[in-house]
């Protein structure tokens, strides 16, 4: 079926995609001058260490780093592609995967948490707004949301945990409790963790939302002044099935297409969100993986965080093209 | 005898607040339509005749006030439709089944991403049968019946992949399967080929025949009144200015607006060198409008102290069912 | 019905531009926003003297105090505007410094006194001050840091910073973005593929962490001048992928046209047809997306600087200033190490306002 052609052939089209990304990531990563052999050197001096010029030479044959990067982009990418090897990270001492591993489901969970609160919300009030224009409340909701998307998010992550400190006594650092850490996550202290989980979606997930209600607004009466909205009416269909069975469905076009904005703007979001808010999820390894120079972990971050954002195009190009039936027809008579 | 009234419109009025002041671009409207007759609404561009007849159902943007009676007849009930409220469950069971509308442009009349078989069958499951299979029968029988070919694959098809005039017959069937008593047509040929034009008001025709429905169609196309229309309402600025038979309107035209309008068709045999005719001027703006007959400004025959009295004429029986609203015909001083 | 004619034929002759214009003032948060964005450039301009002090002056006697008042009467008596000198107690509580004014210090306010010298535009020397005070006081308008600098001079010299790459980076979004959209939607083809790949690849990194990367590249001993222009680079590279896009998909629809046909006929060069007859067009929707860009790229550069990977002492930015408020405590002990996040917020509302009335502008027959 026209489809799965549609499909299999986006798929296609992303591995030279992803091939690209990963070039361009490992050229950006090997760009600081020195590297980790530096780097390390520089932070042990400065504490006492004393290296020699052979010593330092040893190690970074050791790491393979006397090596033009492009040799070691070439021994990268093939450790990847046969073993799933993505390096060794110098600072934790053991494989990247590994490291990443630790963090990827939690940064995972809350990406999608945070992308499912963004939707949820927006959404309807974004069909508000547009069905009750110029009214107090779509004054307020533009207001509070140009507000939102105006701060950066990592002040309101402050602001929020300040807040938080002042009305219930105990600062909101971090997703999870000592207690947590030790025991694990059941079902006792799940409502812990959907507590703290709070500011940071809220946090993350605030220009987001914003920029989606923006969209759905402006999308709804846009459509809504359609001629369609008049046949329909013409033929007693109620205000409620236009409202959200013809206009909704065609406004909410920009809206899938943005979703793999939406995904991007969640990685930025949650980075800087997590290296304040002490949140243990990829943002603050990068954080320090690029300070310290620990190449093969910065990179593979980086090449993580990029092939979601593509896989994420790829899952709301489908979904366009499913929704749009318009979409479908021009792939058709393209292909 | 005549045939009953389906639907009576008296003195309709529908203002528009707006932040320069109130529009009045329908001003006092009254006609009737009766069962199996068609009345043609003619006038230029921002006469009022949209307004009017989507008021008739109600359709209008919700800032638009209409005021007035609209007295819709069926089964011997009479109701006036615009003491329903907006959207309401009453007004709706009209809609569609009742009284129904074919409009102008059929491209952006159909919600691009829906089958044009489910919005037909849309109305068949709202008015007439719920039941999926059964529903869909009805509306195939009535695709089959304007005149669309292959109509169960075209069930499935959307409406980019329809021609024009295809739209256009899908349009009809959808307005017309629940056999209303009264169908409006705006413009329904206007954005059509002349020869797709010529094929859809034969459809028209044949199926008022069938079904014995009442029509209200507007138009600015004299040529198409001549073919179409039992009875003419010319409008001018939010008035109807002359009302008559179509006869009547041509051969005897007395308001110096449908003499122009008649004036300015392009007749076969008019000689190379005579000059297009066209009446001067453009619709003004109905804001603030001054106490006088409306087409003061661009009829030629105007007299001043009389046209411009300071009252509109108003609209008068000359005899025959054949009304003028002109203070130089048949008025009273 | 001759006055009616004469402003509507008016209105139908207006050009372009003037259509715009006209529909722009009447939008009072648009009209309010260029006043508000005027005056805060202004500002940035005359940042020097403007401020009492300037970046690197620095006292550990006055670290961390609170905002002053300026006070015109002293003893029941009116002397102009002057401040009191301080004097610190250590809070017994909290063991932080608290200061009370100490009024047998006054410090008489002064107008264009000279002080620190600077250079105007980079190169101008001058040493004129707005104002400044008496030997021995200081003015803290804002309060002060936790190295005793001035908040008030120091966020208005951030202003500098904070205002004008954003600027400079959306410009150069600017010209990338219709230089590379344009080349690849009107030729198409293996040209269009290329760059579509291209853009595809960059707008996939998300962009806080592709800054950082590449802030990481930036070597911490360069000049500042170097320093701004690889900071304002790195903020454009990954804008003008979404101006690119947009101005492909205009050309694309728009090389079909007739018009463009007939340029072709009339032996127009490629070049001039894209400039001068295509890209009119659509002008006004890039400025739109030019002036709503911006407010990304403040927070972005805003972003890089509170990590440590934006601009780096001694320049300084508004986001450099916000790293005083890192933690929960800071902000409950200094409340005042929030202001900068005010003119932040207030700069990219102004730009957010003028955008959008600009894009209801940019539909001038609506």
């Amino acid at each position: 079926m026209n489809m799965l052609k549609y499909i299999v052939k986006r798929i296609a089209l992303m591995i030279p995609t992803v091939l690209i990304i990963s070039f361009v990531v490992f050229f950006i990563i090997q760009l600081p001058p020195g590297d980790y052999v530096t780097s390390y050197v520089a932070r042990m001096s400065a504490e006492g260490e004393f290296f020699t010029q052979e010593m330092i030479e040893q190690m970074r044959d050791e790491y393979g780093l006397d090596r033009p990067w492009y040799v070691q982009y070439f021994h990268w990418m093939k450790g990847i592609i046969t073993k799933g090897d993505f390096g060794y990270s110098f600072t934790y001492l053991r494989p990247v995967w590994s490291v990443i591993m630790d963090r990827l489901g939690l940064t995972i969970a809350v990406s999608l948490i945070t992308m499912l609160f963004t939707y949820l919300v927006s959404i309807p009030i974004g069909i508000y707004s547009a069905s009750h224009q110029y009214s107090v409340g779509d004054y307020l909701f533009t207001f509070v949301g140009f507000l939102g998307m105006a701060t950066p998010n990592f002040l309101l992550a402050i602001i929020l945990m300040y807040l938080s400190y002042v009305w219930t006594g105990t600062p909101y650092i971090g997703l999870f409790t000592q207690e947590m850490m030790q025991n694990g996550l059941h079902l006792y202290n799940f409502g812990e963790f959907l507590k703290r989980l709070a500011i940071p979606v809220i946090v993350i997930g605030t220009a987001g939302t914003c920029g989606v209600i923006r969209t759905v607004r402006a999308q709804m009466l846009d459509e809504q002044s359609k001629q369609y909205t008049l046949t329909a009416r013409s033929k007693g269909v109620s205000e409620k099935t236009i409202t959200y069975k013809y206009c909704l469905r065609a406004a909410i076009n920009p809206v899938v297409s943005g979703l793999s904005n939406s995904l991007s703007s969640i990685f930025t979001g949650s980075t800087i969100s997590a290296i304040v808010m002490n949140l243990s999820i990829q943002g603050p390894v990068l954080y320090e993986s690029l300070k310290n120079q620990d190449m093969y972990l910065a990179g593979t971050i980086l090449l993580v965080q990029a092939v979601l954002v593509v896989i994420g195009t790829l899952i709301s190009d489908i979904a366009l093209a499913w929704l749009d039936p318009h979409i479908r027809f021009e792939q058709r008579k393209a292909a | 005898m005549e045939a009953e009234k389906v639907v009576e419109v008296v003195d309709l009025h529908v203002d528009i607040p707006m932040d320069e002041g109130t529009l009045t671009p329908v001003r006092g409207v009254s006609f009737a339509v009766r069962k199996g007759e068609t009345l043609g609404l003619v006038g230029e561009s921002g006469c009022g005749k949209s307004l009017t007849s989507k008021a008739i159902l109600g359709i209008n943007e919700k800032k638009c006030k209409a005021s007035g009676k609209v007295l819709f007849t069926v089964d011997g009930r009479t109701e006036d439709l615009l003491t329903l409220k907006y959207g309401s469950r009453e007004i709706r069971q009209i809609r569609g089944k009742m009284a129904s509308m074919v409009f102008q442009e059929p491209m952006v009349a159909f919600h691009p991403m829906y089958t044009i078989g489910s919005q037909i069958n849309e109305c068949t499951r709202l008015h007439i049968e719920n039941d999926k299979e059964k529903s869909k029968a009805i509306t195939l029988e009535m695709m089959k019946k304007v005149g669309i070919a292959n109509a169960e694959k075209r069930y499935d098809q959307y409406p980019h992949e329809f021609s024009g005039g295809m739209l256009q017959r899908a349009l009809i069937a959808m307005a017309l399967v629940c056999k209303p008593a009264l169908l409006i047509a705006d413009e329904p040929t206007t954005a059509l080929d002349v020869t797709i034009q010529a094929q859809i008001l034969e459809l028209m025709k044949e199926l008022q025949r069938e079904y014995g429905m009442a029509i209200l169609f507007i138009t600015h196309d004299l040529g198409i009144v001549a073919h179409m229309c039992d009875r003419v309402a010319v409008m001018y600025l939010g008035e109807i200015v002359e009302e008559a038979s179509v006869h009547e309107i041509y051969k005897n035209p007395l308001h110096p607006y449908t003499r122009g309008l008649i004036g300015s068709v392009h007749k076969v045999g008019t000689k190379k060198q005579d000059k297009l005719f066209s009446i001067e001027g453009t619709v003004p703006l109905a804001l603030d409008l001054p106490k006088r007959c409306g087409f003061y400004e661009r009829c030629q025959k105007r007299k001043t102290g009389v046209c411009d009295q300071g009252k509109d004429p108003s609209l008068v029986d000359v005899g025959g069912g054949h009304k003028v609203r002109c203070f130089l015909e048949g008025q009273d001083e | 019905m001759g006055k009616k004619n004469k402003t509507s034929e008016s209105y139908y002759q207006a050009s372009q531009w003037t259509l715009m214009g006209r529909k722009l003032v009447k939008h009072k948060l648009a009209k309010f926003s260029i006043i508000l964005l005027a005056i805060l450039y202004c500002i940035a301009l005359f940042g020097n003297f403007l401020a009492p002090s300037d970046l690197v002056a620095y006292n550990s006697k006055t670290k961390n105090c609170p905002p002053m008042r300026v006070r015109w009467m002293h003893e029941g008596r009116f002397i102009g505007p002057y401040v009191y000198g301080l004097k610190t107690e250590r809070n017994m509580e909290t063991f932080s410094i608290d200061y009370r004014e100490d009024t047998e210090k006054v410090y008489k306010v002064h107008f264009f006194v000279h002080g620190t010298p600077y250079k105007f535009l980079g190169f101008i020397p001058g040493d004129l001050h707005l104002f400044g005070v008496d030997e021995g006081g200081g003015i803290f308008l804002f309060g002060t840091d936790s190295m005793g600098r001035d908040l008030f001079s120091r966020m208005i010299l951030g202003s500098q910073v904070s205002l004008t790459i954003p600027f400079a980076g959306a410009l150069i979004s600017f010209v990338l973005g219709i230089l590379i959209g344009s080349l690849s939607g009107y030729f198409g083809g293996v040209v269009d593929v290329i760059i579509q790949r291209i853009i595809e690849v960059i707008s996939s990194f998300p962009s806080i962490p592709l800054w950082m990367a590449l802030s990481a590249a930036i070597p911490s001993d360069i000049p500042v001048v170097r320093m701004y222009f690889y900071i304002t680079v790195i903020i454009s590279f990954i804008s003008w992928t979404k101006l690119a896009r947009i101005v492909r998909g205009k050309f694309v629809s728009l090389r079909n046209e007739d018009f463009v046909m007939a340029a072709k006929l009339a032996g127009v060069s490629d070049f001039q047809i894209i400039l001068r007859h295509m890209v009119p067009g659509f002008l006004s929707y890039l400025i739109v997306d030019l002036t709503l860009a911006i407010p990304g790229m403040i927070i972005g550069e805003t972003s890089m600087s509170f990590l440590g990977l934006g601009i780096r002492s001694p320049a300084t930015s508004w986001g450099v200033l916000l790293q005083e408020t890192q933690d929960v405590t800071s902000i409950a002990l200094y409340p005042w190490r929030l202001i900068p996040l005010a003119a932040v917020i207030i700069t990219v509302l102004a730009f957010n306002f003028l955008g959008d009335g600009l894009r209801d502008a940019a539909d001038p027959y609506k």
